[in-house]
């Protein structure tokens, strides 16, 4: 393959943030879910706030397809959710990361992460999700998927990150926000009573 | 039964009553005598007690097979064991029988299954069947199986201090791999801070490198740890899986039933200390920790006699549920026996003002111990999220906080919780009450504090909505709050070195303690400023953090810590040009506070240098007094020298016409409305209204007094009406 066909396709593949125009008092999410099982109820429960018009986008994974590109409004945050049971959600989660423009690390990507108080999770894992968010300086947060307050709490810190992000907060921009609330890797407290 | 026929007769009651047997005696002493031997005649001949005397007189060697004596003495007694249960004498008996190997091994197992005890277990005998482990060629299994009913009736054994006294001599065992594991829970069980030795957190980690790391040396050296953090350098994973196993079943079913005939409505050790339900039940596992086990009582007569054999014996221990009331436990409060389960104290106010009055740390590090396992277990660590919600979590949450509000401290290991669960957090989970947890942790050194606590709460803080914000906003006020009440109460006289928890032995100096201070309110500083900036200076969020600065101005008067912190500007501009009065009134309010204690520390400081106060915070005070004086009282918003500038052109175009006037009390948007009224009121004749003359000398003083008459005390502090 040619250099330039590879330019090509990466510029076709690529979301941007600032492709294309806002529309007027509405913002745009674009839930990425490789089991796409708690995007449907997070989408149900986002578009029912009434102070803005909330677009939700599903998708299992990126790139997304090239066909409905030019119908398909201007997103404002990307979220992965990631089921931290599963490899595989993670893996996928960091594989799409690559379709996405510079732009969005802005403060316009944010992971939230499932199960995360799980027993079957591993400790590799966890810490995996954590370096991966951090070093991409991005929000992480943890979700109850499984009981309707942590659903709701979960479309609530979204709708909040959200508006930031599409610039419906007159006194707070996206990068602003993701710098006070971007992941760090927390220290080893286990058993800091011990101590 | 037949005494009281007897008693009846010589009270000359009516004699028709009498019943057939008793006519041979019916004259006064000789009946008494008569029914007396009778009864002894009776008990020689029962056939449970003829049993009994089998067991205890039979000679060594005597053969088993085909011996129909044994057999049958053998059937009663289980018969006996199985329906009533066996009272302490019968077991010391019957323990002593068996692990004796008098009759050899064969009857040893059938004897150690039927010993359900039906009060007490006498400590003795135990002590004695452990001698006899060492004596006699038992065969491990069984060996295993004692060791499992002693971990089973654990208690209902009368007494600890003999066993503990032989807690060398049991550890000694811990190097059999088979029996290992269950010697580990019993030393579990009988470990005390003194029992802690350097050559026997040797000898685990001996066998843990050549066992491999096994859960039950983990959960050992972990207690020991705990006691002796000094001796145990080893660190033990948070994730600790299984617990000690629970090895009660061969007594389980048999003991509840003994226990229920008996009338003790509480099931007995079905529940050990951080027992694993069977794998078959695994999926009821989730909540197994949070049912909270009820204090249990290791007898059912002692009860009423509790007192009698109290004072006849000293070496007696009384367990924790037979103390009754207040001035029981003062009595006893030196032979308090704890139960095995730590967590049944969180149930009982008695145990708790025990925790409380008694000095021994080994009760409270028990009890943090089973509390941190309890809480990591449920909470970080759980088979599914489905019942997360569940009415059992929020009781055992409630149970924890009323506990705690009772000592009015928090349990280390609930700190330690914490600091993990928030990394984890989704901040709607349980929320106000791992809120009110959270302001109940004690101080935290200044050097971890912002990794522990301030990096995930702002993550959290600036993602959640405005009501999680208020929450947290209370959250902070009420934890500065404890920490200060823990500075006044606790400071030692001779300044320095105060220690500021009775029970954990932190120790802290005076300026580590106003780091972390200082650190926590600059914290909320921060969150304050740029939180009031995202939700567009929201008045509820506002007036929770004017809580807390209520709280931060009056740090030196009311809880004598010398340290003075001024809000940030993010918070007082906000305040001051505020919507509502009641938030402007409060800021003036707090502004007061600041001055008399910056006078106060200033007339301190020139008598006894007890601290100094920097320039700085002196400098910045001062700025925003004549900030809020001049914009509120003598109309030079936007002057030379205010906090807020604004470029002459740009106030021109604005068009506002004698802008420097549009933040005093008459034209601040808070008090518009109250200008108004009291202009009508004052001129009631005049058509068109005109503000500026309030400003006039007289109507001024009088508006002042007005508007201090409505309540605005704050106010009236900063600038008293002449």
């Amino acid at each position: 393959m040619k250099v330039g066909d590879l330019s090509v396709y990466i510029d076709m593949s690529l979301l941007k943030p600032f492709s294309k125009l806002p529309a007027l008092n509405a913002a745009t999410i674009l839930l990425v879910e490789r089991e796409e099982r708690f995007q449907q109820n997070l989408a149900d429960a986002l578009v029912g706030d009434t102070t803005v018009t909330v677009n939700v986008r599903l998708a299992k994974s990126l790139p997304l397809p090239m066909d409905n590109e030019e119908s398909r409004p201007r997103i404002d945050l990307v979220v992965f959710i990631i089921n931290l049971t599963s490899e595989l959600s993670l893996k996928s989660a960091e594989a799409s990361l690559k379709y996405l423009d510079p732009g969005y690390f802005l403060g316009k990507v944010c992971f939230l992460a499932t199960n995360a108080r799980n027993t079957s999770v591993p400790t590799e894992r966890l810490d995996a999700m954590r370096k991966l968010a951090a070093s991409l300086h991005c929000p992480l947060l943890f979700a109850e998927d499984q009981t309707p307050d942590g659903v709701n709490s979960a479309t609530e810190r979204l709708l909040t990150v959200l508006k930031v992000a599409a610039g419906l907060v007159p006194t707070a921009t996206a990068l602003y926000l993701s710098s006070l609330t971007r992941c760090t890797i927390p220290p080893d407290i286990d058993q800091p009573s011990f101590e | 039964m037949a005494e009281m026929l007897h008693l009846s007769v010589t009270s000359g009651s009516d004699s028709s009553a009498l019943s057939d047997q008793s006519a041979s005696s019916r004259v006064g002493n000789r009946s008494l005598r008569v029914a007396e031997k009778e009864r002894r005649k009776n008990e020689a001949e029962d056939p449970f007690v003829a049993a009994l005397k089998y067991f205890s007189d039979v000679e060594a060697g005597t053969p088993v097979v085909g011996n129909d004596d044994f057999e049958n003495n053998l059937v009663l007694v289980e018969k006996v064991a199985y329906s009533r249960g066996l009272h302490p004498e019968a077991i010391s008996i019957m323990l002593e029988f068996a692990m004796s190997l008098r009759m050899g091994t064969t009857p040893c197992v059938r004897i150690l299954k039927c010993l359900i005890p039906a009060s007490v277990v006498p400590q003795e005998a135990v002590v004695r069947a452990w001698v006899w482990l060492t004596v006699g060629k038992i065969p491990t299994s069984t060996q295993i199986l004692f060791i499992k009913w002693v971990l089973t009736v654990f208690d209902m054994i009368d007494g600890k201090d003999h066993l503990r006294a032989v807690y060398g001599f049991i550890f000694s065992f811990v190097t059999d791999e088979n029996l290992s594991p269950f010697i580990c829970h019993v030393l579990y069980l009988l470990t005390r801070k003194e029992s802690v030795r350097v050559f026997r957190v040797r000898k685990l980690l001996e066998l843990q490198l050549k066992l491999g790391r096994q859960p039950y040396l983990l959960h050992l050296l972990s207690l020991y740890k705990v006691f002796c953090p000094e001796l145990v350098t080893l660190s033990i994973p948070s994730r600790l899986r299984s617990g000690f196993k629970n090895h009660n079943n061969p007594w389980k079913s048999a003991l509840s039933a003994v226990q229920k005939r008996n009338g003790c409505q509480v099931p007995s050790s079905t529940s050990l200390l951080f027992t694993n339900k069977d794998k078959t039940a695994s999926r009821k596992r989730k909540h197994r920790h949070l049912e909270l086990p009820a204090l249990r009582s290791v007898t059912i007569q002692m009860d009423q006699t509790a007192s009698s054999s109290i004072s006849s014996n000293s070496r007696m221990v009384v367990p924790l549920v037979q103390v009754h009331s207040f001035a029981e436990l003062l009595e006893n409060i030196h032979r308090i026996e704890l139960p095995a389960q730590m967590g049944s104290l969180l149930g009982s106010s008695l145990a708790l003002q025990y925790l409380d009055c008694v000095q021994d740390e080994s009760a409270l590090l028990r009890l943090n111990f089973w509390l941190g396992f309890a809480l990591h277990e449920e909470f970080l660590f759980c088979g599914d999220g489905a019942s997360q919600t569940s009415e059992e979590a929020l009781l055992f949450l409630n149970k924890l906080l009323s506990t705690q509000h009772f000592l009015q401290e928090g349990f280390f290991s609930s700190e330690a919780f914490l600091y993990k669960f928030l990394n984890f957090w989704d901040g709607s989970l349980f929320r106000p009450q791992i809120l009110d947890l959270l302001s109940n942790i004690p101080v935290v050194p200044s050097t971890k504090i912002g990794q522990l606590l301030f990096e995930p709460l702002m993550q959290l803080f600036f993602t959640s909505s405005l009501f999680f914000k208020c929450g947290l906003m209370e959250c902070l006020n009420s934890m500065l709050l404890k920490w200060l009440t823990w500075h006044s109460v606790y400071a030692l006289e001779d300044d320095l070195d105060i220690s500021l928890n009775s029970h954990t032995s932190i120790n802290m100096t005076l300026s580590g303690f106003k780091d972390s201070v200082m650190k926590l309110i600059h914290f909320v500083g921060r969150l304050a400023s740029v939180g009031l900036q995202l939700e567009g200076c929201h008045s509820v969020l506002l007036s929770f953090i004017l809580d807390f600065y209520e709280t931060v101005c009056d740090t030196f008067l009311k809880y004598g810590l010398p340290l003075v912190v001024v809000p940030p500007p993010g918070v007082f501009y906000p305040a001051l040009m505020a919507t509502d009065p009641v938030s402007v009134d409060r800021l003036a309010y707090i502004m007061h506070r600041y001055k008399v204690n910056l006078m106060s520390a200033k007339t301190q400081e020139k008598v006894t240098e007890a601290f100094y106060i920097s320039r700085q915070t002196i400098r910045e005070f001062n700025h925003y007094m004549v900030v809020m004086v001049n914009c509120l009282w003598n109309s030079k918003m936007f002057h030379p020298g205010m906090g807020v500038q604004l470029g002459e052109e740009l106030l021109l175009r604005s068009n506002v016409a004698q802008h420097w006037r549009s933040f005093d009390l008459i034209h601040h948007p808070a008090f518009l409305s109250y200008a108004v009224d009291f202009h009508q009121r004052c001129w009631p004749a005049r058509r068109d209204m005109d503000l500026n003359s309030i400003k006039l000398a007289k109507p001024w003083s009088w508006y002042l007094e007005y508007l201090y008459s409505q309540g605005y005390d704050g106010l009236k502090q900063i600038v008293p009406a002449h």
